[in-house]
């Protein structure tokens, strides 16, 4: 092909087609967490729960859904969010060796879709608006950042837990 | 013996004097308009892409002001998710391109250039709803004339050839750089009319036929 002031129009040519191949593969930008839960961090004096510690989430209808199962050495845990309720309530069970303690978490929250593109799973963010609790085993639950998106690196609660033998 | 080597290298080293023709050729040297085709391939083949065309001034053979003006179009569905995106909006493009050839005259030209783009477009999402896996409700999840903007900047290189009379064809190389954007609450757009799939930053190409007026 003909050289045209320093530039092989072929090599050009060869250099956009090699260049086109490459920005046309295709290819899907899901974000690699899509998981969209709401972490609770234990804070305070315990920051390590030794007792076994089981999560389910009241489905309304009657039933409960467990989500954690006899976790021990808990220091953080993730629940999920109901896609549409205004309110979740999920009942936690703290047992140890000798005994079990019950307490219940509501959460108040605004529900907003999210979308990422067309290939990636519809999500559901939320806003939390206010936490309530029983205080059986719980002392204080504090919300940290009300934002429950795919974000896992900020913890939304910060809960604090009595000492097994202070109640 | 040594003056007489140095006498003869300073005549090897004589300077040949040559006089360079000034350039008289005009300023103005016509209007070229052309139209894209791998937009229309893409909406062909694929679920989104464009129609487009441009009129560019040839300034002296050097210098090329160009407008690009297009409608883009997406209708994608994925089965897997079970979502659909929809947009049609227009878009334009500003900027200027630099013919880099040494030769400015001949029939093959290569260019450097760059453009300022912008569109105002609205999309919609729709889907039969998602299932809430813990509680199992059933969620809407449809969005209708999502309001998104977006302004950015493309760096061009491009080469193209005279293939007879007045028609030219030539292929151009785009790396696109977002400068602003703003999108509704549900989030970004997935395709942005003249920019393609929306990010930071992205790699496009245009084959594009001209012709010369």
């Amino acid at each position: 092909m003909k050289k045209n002031g320093g530039w092989d129009l072929k090599l050009s040519l060869y250099i956009l087609i090699t260049l086109f191949v490459v920005a046309g593969c295709s290819s899907i930008d899901c974000p690699l967490n899509n998981r969209v839960y709401a972490k609770y961090k234990l804070a305070g004096s315990i920051k390590s729960l030794a007792d076994s510690l089981t999560l389910s989430a009241n489905l309304g209808d009657g039933n409960d859904s467990v989500i954690i199962n006899k976790s021990v050495n808990t220091d953080s845990f993730q629940l999920p969010m109901s896609y549409q309720r205004n309110e979740d309530v999920y009942f936690m069970e703290i047992k140890n060796s000798t005994d079990s303690q019950f307490d219940t978490i509501k959460v108040t929250k605004t529900n907003s879709p999210h979308f990422e593109a067309v290939d990636c799973n519809p999500a559901i963010f939320h806003v939390v608006t206010g936490v309530k609790y029983t205080k059986n085993r719980i002392d204080t639950i504090v919300i940290n950042n009300p934002n429950v998106t795919y974000d896992a690196t900020k913890s939304t609660f910060l809960i604090h837990f009595k000492n097994s033998s202070s109640n | 013996m040594l003056t007489f080597l140095t006498a003869n290298a300073q005549q090897g080293r004589k300077k040949v004097m040559t006089t360079v023709a000034p350039d008289t050729i005009p300023l103005f040297r016509g209007i070229a308009v052309s139209t894209d085709l791998v937009g229309p391939a893409q909406l062909a083949f694929g679920s989104y892409g464009q129609y487009q065309a441009a009129m560019r001034v040839n300034l002296k053979d050097k210098w090329f002001p160009i407008i690009e003006l297009g409608i883009g179009k997406a209708n994608a569905e994925d089965v897997t998710t079970k979502l659909t995106y929809k947009s049609t909006a227009p878009y334009g493009r500003i900027g200027m391109d630099w013919n880099l050839s040494k030769n400015k005259h001949d029939i093959y030209r290569v260019y450097g250039g760059f453009r300022y783009a912008y569109t105002s477009f609205k999309y919609d999402v729709n889907s039969p709803g998602i299932v809430d896996p813990i509680w199992g409700d059933k969620t809407d999840f449809n969005a209708k004339d999502v309001s998104c903007t977006y302004h950015w900047l493309e760096a061009v290189f491009t080469i193209d050839a005279k293939i007879f009379g007045p028609v030219r064809m030539g292929w151009s190389m785009r790396y696109k750089r977002r400068l602003f954007h703003t999108h509704g609450d549900i989030g970004e757009a997935w395709y942005v009319p003249g920019y393609g799939k929306s990010g930071n930053s992205r790699l496009g190409g245009e084959f594009n036929i001209t012709f010369e007026l």
